[in-house]
């Protein structure tokens, strides 16, 4: 069990690398090279998967999504890999060790900083919108509004960034006691199922952002039609 | 009541807690999914050109609902795993 939490690899510089991190760079090199074979290959199936965030985004948003596609598609791809990275299987290292790839999600710091990018860019996309002043007038419309508003930000960031790991955590914790009860085809029907959770998870995370990022642009309607 | 070492009592009394606090932390949730579940069926049903729209608002709100028992998951790994009262008291 202690294999389960995340552990310390090394450590660059005195900065210490959890194994959470590296499995990050592996998922890094996967993603890449998957986008890049296929985009050679077949880019229909690319523009596929960008008709449908475009699709979901638009809906969501009720505007032309074009601004919006890099950050929220670049969060739902990161995010639905990373869910369902964990079915890899281990790799083998030198002096007989195991290096268990593991759903970067899993540790908290992960969806902790995705949430926080989110919370950003809320700020980021609703000053772009409506100008500094007039982002600001409308957080503060009646003054007395603005602490309100200012904790809704961020217990929704930590709310964000807590469903996403009590989710991949509760799942994967499951099928870590299943497998040392029975390792024996037992967990491969739970293993499907934290897959679909995954992505599911993903799909949630990206609507909820599209929500927060809209809420932030409500006034700016008149804004949409350039893009 | 014989002698209870207070770290053996503190567990025992956190693993009773656990069992029943992610039980009522998951039925409550659990009935207000199957409401609003329930609720868009039926909007869907009678009215099929609005099931697009009322299926992302249900996942939607069904994530929100789902923080609550996530919440209490946390608390109860936290307590079994990492219980901060056994650190700082014994």
């Amino acid at each position: 069990m202690e294999d389960f939490f995340p552990y310390v690899v090394f450590t660059i510089f005195g900065l210490p690398v959890r194994n959470t991190v590296v499995s990050t760079w592996i998922m890094m090199v996967i993603i890449v090279g998957v986008a890049a074979i296929i985009g050679h290959r077949r880019p229909a199936a690319l523009e596929l998967l960008v008709d449908f965030l475009l699709d979901t985004i638009s809906t969501v948003m009720g505007r032309p999504a074009g601004l919006y596609l890099p950050f929220l598609g670049t969060l739902a791809v990161f995010i639905a890999t990373a869910n369902i990275l964990s079915v890899l299987p281990a790799i083998p290292l030198p002096h007989s060790k195991m290096f268990p790839i593991v759903s970067p999600t899993r540790d908290i710091n992960t969806p902790a900083a995705l949430a926080l990018t989110v919370f950003l860019s809320v700020y980021y996309f609703g000053i772009r919108s409506k100008g500094l002043r007039g982002y600001l007038k409308d957080l503060a419309s009646p003054i007395f509004v603005l602490p309100l508003e200012l904790i809704s930000h961020l217990s929704r960031t930590l709310s964000l960034a807590l469903r996403l790991f009590g989710n991949v955590l509760s799942t994967e914790l499951i099928i870590a006691v299943i497998f040392a009860l029975v390792p024996f085809i037992v967990p491969i029907p739970l293993t499907a199922f934290s897959m679909l959770t995954g992505v599911l998870q993903a799909y949630i995370f990206t609507v909820l952002a599209t929500v927060y990022i809209a809420a932030g642009l409500e006034a700016g309607e008149a804004e949409s039609t350039k893009t | 009541m014989a002698e209870l070492d207070p770290g053996v009592l503190t567990t025992l009394v956190t693993i009773i807690v656990t069992g029943i606090s992610i039980v009522l932390g998951t039925l409550t949730p659990a009935i207000v999914e199957g409401r609003a579940v329930l609720k868009a069926l039926e909007g869907m049903a009678r009215q099929p050109e609005a099931a697009n729209d009322l299926r992302t608002t249900l996942f939607v709100s069904m994530a929100l609902l789902e923080s609550t028992a996530i919440y209490v998951l946390l608390i109860c790994l936290i307590l079994i795993f990492a219980n901060p009262l056994l650190d700082r008291f014994f």
